[in-house]
């Protein structure tokens, strides 16, 4: 499999405010997303992991170091890559099907082409009879959904979610990263996921990226050997390989979350 | 259909109440009728002004001003606002600027411009329309810098122009406080009006409670006063909430 995002020798360095001190968020990062594959980043809270992600989504410089999609360098925003927030940034004045839209009317798609994506992704992300209500009146597992449906309706070369269930009760937690399971499996979508969870980090990724603390640095990569159709829940709970590569990634963090206490 | 039943009696009743006891107060104090009259004083100055046309015309002349003001607010003042408010650097400039005429009331410019522009009916606009613009800018302004940038971020991950993030984003992003700017701008706006309207009017309802005090004519200033108030509570139920609520509350941007 070829690379889709190859980041190499990647800094980034910015001025705190407050104290006017130079703050070393990344240094030295190395890391490749593969074709198709569901990547998530684990760390410390604070160890640079969405810092990361926003370099690659064009939303802050980076200091030193490259990062190429499909070996072109990103400086700025595209459509390219699709970005999940962790808050749901969704617009408040616009309906659920005009949220999803939003993304086919930048790039032009014309009207009827667009109702058809759009009808397909509200069923994608189970939102049916939803589509005339606004945000507001939707809980935040029903936002998220909207969100992810929005993104997925550009149809970017690689989807870039941070912390986008960290908001929502565990319950719909549970529910996201699986529906989430099935989507990736569904469209093939090249995923940098950033997370603290442990266990979500595990149960999403195809590998799983540990991050040193600040500076974040690439400490391990996990690999996490279970097929898509094998993540639910019900079935890990009691799976040696998902087990294994858990506590692997737990003592991993932990070590890094240790130093700093 | 119970609870609106409900609150137009309790509010009847209050009203009721009130009526009784000014009556009975005008009836009983041993002070002269022009100090306080009685309620019925008040309702036959409204059927006389309106029978020889005074009162509507007055009316008619203060409404037209503040429409007046309220469109310039609308059609001058968001523009104007927004486009200061896009730009981060204009924003820091003008957030100051407009910050201290803005306190600088319509009002308070009328001794210069009694100076400038004349004892009449110019000096009452420009007060008045002063009045008006200034909330309308620096509230239009306040509300494209208060747009959370994830908005702007998230529409720029789609690929979005410049343009249409201010399309799409900064101004409806922006218009709670606009709703606001405009209903903060017409409220002052009303008052100095009526002040103006006061020390330099030839007409309207500010001309009418300040001409009847040297004739001691005090049913009509109280009638006067009680339009005033009544005309603004219309404007904003049958106007501006109509308005907020078709938009922000259905987006459900502001807490009640």
């Amino acid at each position: 499999m070829t690379a889709k995002i190859t980041i190499r020798g990647l800094g980034h360095e910015f001025v705190n405010p407050f104290t006017r001190e130079r703050v070393l968020a990344l240094d030295g990062v190395d890391l490749e997303v593969k074709e198709g594959e569901f990547l998530t980043v684990v760390g410390p809270s604070g160890c640079g992991k969405t810092t990361l992600l926003n370099i690659v989504a064009g939303l802050l410089p980076k200091t030193r170091g490259t990062v190429l999609l499909d070996g072109h360098e990103v400086t700025e925003p595209g459509p390219d890559r699709g970005v999940v927030f962790q808050e749901f940034a969704i617009m408040p004045w616009r309906t659920v099907e005009k949220n999803i839209a939003h993304g086919l009317e930048i790039q032009s798609v014309p009207k009827e082409e667009r109702a058809d994506i759009v009808r397909r992704f509200v069923d994608l992300v189970g939102l049916r009879g939803f589509e005339r209500k606004y945000p507001h009146e939707l809980s935040g597992g029903m936002k998220q959904r909207v969100a992810v449906a929005r993104t997925l309706a550009a149809n970017p070369q690689v989807m870039l979610m941070d912390e986008p269930f960290a908001a929502v009760d565990s319950q719909t937690r549970i529910t996201l990263q699986e529906e989430l399971n099935v989507i990736a499996q569904a469209t093939r979508k090249t995923i940098l996921f950033v997370t603290h969870n442990v266990e979500e980090a595990v149960f999403l990724g195809d590998r799983c990226c540990v991050f040193s603390g600040r500076p974040g640095r690439v400490k391990a990569l996990v690999p996490v050997d279970i097929p898509r159709e094998r993540r639910r829940w019900n079935l890990l709970m009691s799976d040696p390989t998902f087990d294994l590569a858990k506590e692997k990634v737990f003592g991993l963090v932990r070590e890094e979350v240790g130093k700093e206490i | 259909m119970g609870r609106y039943w409900e609150i137009a009696s309790t509010w009847t009743v209050i009203l009721a109440a009130s009526i009784a006891v000014w009556s009975l107060a005008a009836a009983t104090l041993p002070v002269p009728d022009y100090f306080l009259p009685p309620p019925a004083a008040v309702l036959s100055a409204f059927v006389e002004l309106t029978a020889k046309g005074m009162l509507p015309m007055f009316i008619g002349e203060s409404l037209r001003r503040i429409v007046l003001a309220a469109l310039l607010g609308l059609f001058v003042g968001v523009p104007i606002g927004l486009a200061l408010g896009i730009s981060h650097r204009t924003a820091q400039f003008a957030y100051p600027v407009l910050n201290f005429f803005q306190s600088v009331s319509g009002i308070a410019w009328l001794p210069l411009m009694l100076i400038w522009f004349g004892f009449g009916e110019r000096t009452i606009l420009i007060a008045v329309n002063y009045t008006v613009l200034f909330p309308v800018i620096f509230n239009a302004l306040l509300g494209i810098r208060s747009v959370p940038p994830i908005y702007v971020n998230a529409l720029r991950t789609l690929g979005a122009s410049r343009w249409r993030i201010v399309r799409d984003v900064l101004v409806p992003g922006a218009l709670p406080n606009i709703a606001m700017g405009i209903r903060l701008g017409l409220a002052y706006g009303w008052r100095a009006l009526i002040a103006a309207e006061m020390l330099v009017g030839a007409n309207g309802l500010g001309f009418m409670i300040f001409n009847s005090q040297a004739f001691h004519l005090t049913a009509r200033i109280m009638l006067g006063m009680g339009i005033i108030g009544a005309l603004w509570v219309a404007l904003d139920y049958f106007l501006l909430r109509p308005i907020e609520e078709a938009t922000i509350d259905r987006w459900g941007m502001v807490q009640r």
